[in-house]
């Protein structure tokens, strides 16, 4: 039988290899030698998905290779964490995050959202062509700190500035950061619309998620 | 071998659809979308908005996945058509789709707004879809990108299935009378796949799927390539610039209606940039190796 350090690293290499076979198998046999989950969440799949965006950050990795990492990452989670402890999620941060309407284009929005998650964010995932509104109302029902918009086309970057825009109205802007991101998107259209933060790529929006929120 | 480099989309100089732009058409939307009639009339109002040289069709990047099964949202005058959700959970699903019927459906009606803009005297650049954005509108791009890594062999076959379609379509949009016939794929653009996933695209589809397409340019027809797409045919050996002499300093646009005729495959700037301008008079024909 395998010892409780060779499965973590088989959990951490198989998430950086995208091997999503290899993490569910590595998954389960680590639980059946009766580790901890969360340990086998921390120290193997969430270190396996943070090496997976160091080489993305030096560009030996690619935004396709990410995504393959983090199905990897999802696979071995959907049978670990069944297995945790009950607890509270309420010293996770929530975020709510989505691609506004009008756009569909949500690989660079599933990519902050996967670097956020494995930073620790409590991440709630509006999708792709999400009507304004939604942002706003799920920002109030979830007690959420800061909403991540996204787009990659120049027709709908004004959504973003509605949403601002609706926050305001609905009197939560004052407790809900605001970040941005996408093709068109800059930091100076983000000075122009109010936003507190824009961020190039998924592992600068890490950064920016923590600097916004003192974290 | 060169490296493949990047071509930053910006697109700026064109407005898009506005409200600026509709008034006064007395178009509703986004009934617009779906009529031949209607289509042109918004085409022509955007070229003359833009001031460009050319009217450009369609207006979105889903009416070649539409033909094939999938499924629109039509949108209104602020945001146009776009994917609604996912028909195909599975790459080998992408196999069982129709082929697209041109003599239906809003592909149709596209080919007919083409030909009554040729009729007009308008010069047309039909916007062909490449791939990987055609695959947006079928199914979630992780599929694609994990197909494409674990089963090679069987993405291929779907890059081969829709580019015959592609091909297809843009010698419908030649019969219709479509004198630029614009090839893009930016969904497939190096910042997303990566140096060699970008490398396996071009080798296992783009430059012979161009070598068919380019077979397609002759003395009234000219085919025109996102940068991108350029970018990758030169990053990977396949293609090289050839300088040619315009009559003078002209936009872009204006070079391309130009040299339809002269050269077979543009691809310096995107088309979309209307206001660019070849200050020096040179345009640079895509010669593939």
């Amino acid at each position: 039988m395998s010892s409780k350090e060779e499965l973590l690293k088989r959990l951490s290499d198989g998430v950086v290899e995208m091997e999503e076979d290899d993490v569910a198998e590595a998954a389960q046999e680590y639980l059946d030698a009766g580790y901890l989950a969360f340990d086998g969440i921390m120290e193997g799949l969430v270190d396996g998905m943070n090496r997976a965006s160091e080489l993305y950050e030096a560009e030996e990795y690619f935004v396709t290779d990410v995504l393959l990492c983090s199905d990897a990452m999802y696979a071995g989670l959907d049978i670990l964490r069944p297995h945790l402890p009950e607890v509270s999620g309420d010293d996770k941060v929530t975020g709510v995050i989505g691609v506004v309407e009008g756009d569909t284009h949500d690989i660079g929005k599933n990519l902050v959202k996967i670097m956020l998650e494995t930073a620790g964010f409590n991440m709630i995932d509006l999708g792709r062509d999400v009507p304004l509104a939604r942002f706003v109302e799920t920002a109030k029902e979830e007690n959420a700190a800061f909403v991540c918009l996204s787009t990659l086309m120049t027709t709908t970057m004004g959504g973003m500035e509605t949403v601002i825009r609706l926050l305001d109205e609905a009197g939560i802007r004052d407790k809900v950061k605001v970040m941005i991101g996408g093709g068109p998107i800059s930091q100076k259209y983000a000075d122009k619309i109010g936003a507190d933060g824009y961020s190039q790529n998924a592992v600068e929006a890490v950064k920016l998620a923590k600097r916004l929120l003192n974290i | 071998m060169a490296e493949i480099k990047d071509f930053q989309c910006t697109y700026d100089n064109s407005a898009g659809i506005s409200g600026e732009v509709t008034k006064g058409l007395g178009l509703t939307f986004p009934d617009a979308y779906l009529h031949h009639e209607t289509i042109a009339a918004l085409s022509k109002a955007l070229k003359e908005h833009d001031k460009a040289a050319f009217c450009e069709l369609p207006f979105c990047h889903t009416v070649e996945a539409e033909a094939m099964g999938g499924i629109i949202n039509y949108g209104n005058e602020l945001a146009g058509p776009r994917a609604k959700e996912y028909i195909c959970t599975a790459p080998e699903e992408l196999l069982d789709l129709p082929g697209i019927d041109f003599s239906k459906g809003r592909i149709h009606e596209v080919l007919l707004a083409c030909k009554a803009l040729r009729e007009e005297g308008e010069h047309v650049v039909m916007q062909v879809s490449g791939p990987f954005t055609i695959l947006n509108v079928l199914i979630d791009a992780k599929h694609v990108f994990k197909g494409m890594r674990k089963k090679p062999e069987l993405m291929k076959e779907v890059f081969w299935k829709l580019g015959d379609e592609i091909l297809r379509f843009m010698e419908e949009a030649k019969q219709y009378g479509a004198d630029l016939i614009s090839y893009a794929d930016s969904s497939g653009g190096l910042n997303i796949l990566g140096p060699k996933m970008a490398e396996q695209v071009v080798e296992d589809f783009t430059y012979e799927f161009l070598k068919k397409a380019e077979a397609l340019a002759d003395d009234k027809t000219m085919i025109l390539l996102c940068p991108k797409t350029t970018f990758a045919l030169l990053g990977t050996g396949r293609a090289r610039f050839r300088d040619m002499m315009l009559s003078g300093a002209m936009a872009y646009g204006e070079a391309c209606i130009e040299m339809t005729g002269k050269a077979k495959l543009a691809g310096q700037m995107c088309i979309k940039n209307v206001g660019y301008q070849l200050e020096n008079a040179v345009f640079k024909e895509v010669v593939l190796e």
